[in-house]
């Protein structure tokens, strides 16, 4: 009787007394993750040796820097014309020759339609070992193999772009609904009939809204890759700041900023109509 | 025209979801399907159609043994034998007309059909298959503008212009309200009576069934129940098919 009784009160306990635990799990389990983040914010700014004090002593400097960069030399305009439209040209180039190669491997490297496993993981593998390697990693190789300009430029941006592109347009490809893809299946269509006439359709738009956010991102890129000699504005960016032509690098900076924004306005309009 | 064959299905996780099945559906006959979720009714009809293959049986279509064919030879025997499903699977962003002479793919050999283009024929004799499910007026609109029902009808106008032997139908009027689920009815007995088509449905409603249906089957844990004349199958008990997945 009187275990019984005993066990009616650990019963009439224990619900408070388990949600008083869990209570303190989760405060505890709160605080350990907190103190992990923390940590590893910590070990970041060790490791990048923040040092905030160097923009107060490197005030003068950078004033310096901008009272001889002002006004920009804008008698130089016409002869950065070129070099501009190289800078978008290896974007269009690098963005247009990136989808042509990425599509048949996003293709290929969709679980939903590959026609074969191997396959599967080929493209899978090629797509990603074109995206691991930095674009500005695969300039300086393009650079060594055909030479200075924009043609390893536009290169470099391709093959980058394969990686992006492909990993994208594979993942639409996996998400579209099958449903369209069985109904011309079982009309006795061939698998390039079937691709054609129910996957493209259904996944066109998405894909050219994802390559146009690409050509958008590939701009940025083209303009960096002037640096290790791949033409365009980088290239003259490079140049200015070599030969301390400050007024030089001003405008180029202009310009720069004229092509990103209205390329990200530009596709971003165009996106807006596809989709 | 259908014979289906002692047909069973086990998926690979060890669950048999088709036991030895056996249906007969001869041309302008219209067979209706009943059977709890997940009893193996659709199950049945994605390994006639081949979209999955069966472990066991055959399944004969005009004289074809479609569980032996591959590749080229599965494709040509395919094109006697269309389906339509519940939601249609029409392709949205394509035109009406489009999406129906998308059901002449299998027979089209012009070069042009395997870069997305489709003949002036097809094109022009899609006008008539819509004609067929009246919406001959929607013909330019795109398909993700068609109501369920106007998509459904939409969906067995491609299924015509395939010119099939046999019809599947998996759940055609379940996302339909009643009004629209008849008419989708009506259009398949139509078929059967007239166009001489073999027709298989699957259908949740049996009062649908009992009105429109030749034959009733019964599926219940992937095997048949039964398989009888409508009129004999409306004084079957019903219940008895739908009972043990309840409890």
């Amino acid at each position: 009787m009187k275990s019984e009784a005993i066990l009616v009160e650990l019963n009439r306990r224990a619900p408070a007394e388990i949600g008083s635990h869990k209570r303190a799990l989760k405060f505890l389990l709160t605080l350990a993750t907190t103190l992990v983040l923390v940590g590893i914010l910590i070990q970041a700014l060790v490791v990048v040796h923040v040092r905030p004090q160097e923009f107060i002593t490197g005030f003068h400097g950078m004033a310096d820097f901008l009272r001889r960069a002002n006004p920009p030399d804008v008698s130089q305009f016409d002869l950065m014309l070129w070099p501009a439209l190289e800078t978008i040209d290896i974007a269009l180039f690098g963005t247009l020759a990136g989808i042509i190669m990425a599509l048949p491997l996003a293709v290929l490297g969709a679980r939903n339609v590959t026609p074969a496993l191997p396959l599967y993981y080929l493209a899978r593998g090629i797509i990603a070992y074109c995206r691991s390697v930095p674009d500005l990693v695969w300039a300086l190789l393009f650079v060594t193999a055909v030479g200075l300009g924009p043609f390893p430029g536009g290169c470099a941006v391709a093959v980058h772009s394969i990686g992006m592109l492909g990993r994208l347009f594979s993942e639409v490809i996996e998400d579209m609904d099958m449903g369209p893809v069985e109904a011309m299946t079982l009309t006795g269509a061939s698998r390039l009939q079937v691709f054609t006439h129910a996957v493209v359709p259904s996944v066109a738009p998405s894909l050219l809204g994802i390559g146009l956010y690409r050509f958008d991102e590939n701009l940025r890129s083209s303009l960096v890759l002037g640096f290790v000699g791949a033409g365009g504005l980088g290239f003259q960016l490079l140049t200015a700041m070599s030969l301390f032509q400050y007024r030089t690098v001003s405008l180029l900076l202009i310009i720069t900023f004229v092509l990103v924004m209205g390329a990200e306005r530009i596709s971003a309009a165009l996106r807006r109509r596809v989709l | 025209m259908l014979e289906v064959v002692n047909l069973s299905k086990r998926y690979p996780t060890g669950r048999v979801a088709l036991r030895q099945a056996n249906l007969k559906v001869e041309a302008g006959e219209l067979v209706i399907v009943l059977g709890s979720n997940g009893s193996g009714k659709s199950t049945l009809l994605r390994c006639v159609a081949r979209l999955i293959d069966p472990t066991e049986g055959e399944v004969r279509i005009a004289n074809h043994d479609m569980t032996r064919l591959k590749g080229r030879d599965l494709r040509r025997a395919r094109t006697a034998l269309a389906m339509i499903s519940q939601h249609g699977n029409l392709v949205k962003r394509r035109s009406v007309l489009a999406n129906v002479a998308c059901g002449a793919l299998g027979r089209i050999t012009d070069w042009r059909s395997r870069f997305g283009m489709l003949p002036a024929e097809e094109l022009e004799a899609a006008h008539r298959y819509l004609a067929e499910v009246s919406l001959q007026e929607f013909w330019a609109q795109r398909a993700s503008t068609l109501s369920g029902g106007q998509a459904q009808r939409c969906a067995i106008a491609r299924a015509l212009a395939q010119r099939p032997k046999v019809l599947l139908a998996d759940e055609p009027v379940a996302s339909l309200d009643p009004e629209a689920a008849e008419d989708i009815m009506r259009l398949l007995r139509r078929l059967a009576s007239e166009d001489k088509l073999a027709v298989v449905c699957v259908l949740h409603q049996p009062a649908l069934a009992m009105r429109y249906a030749d034959r009733v089957v019964g599926i219940k844990d992937g095997m048949v129940e039964f398989d009888l004349p409508a009129a004999e199958a409306q004084r079957h008990d019903l219940s008895a098919l739908y009972a043990a997945r309840a409890a």
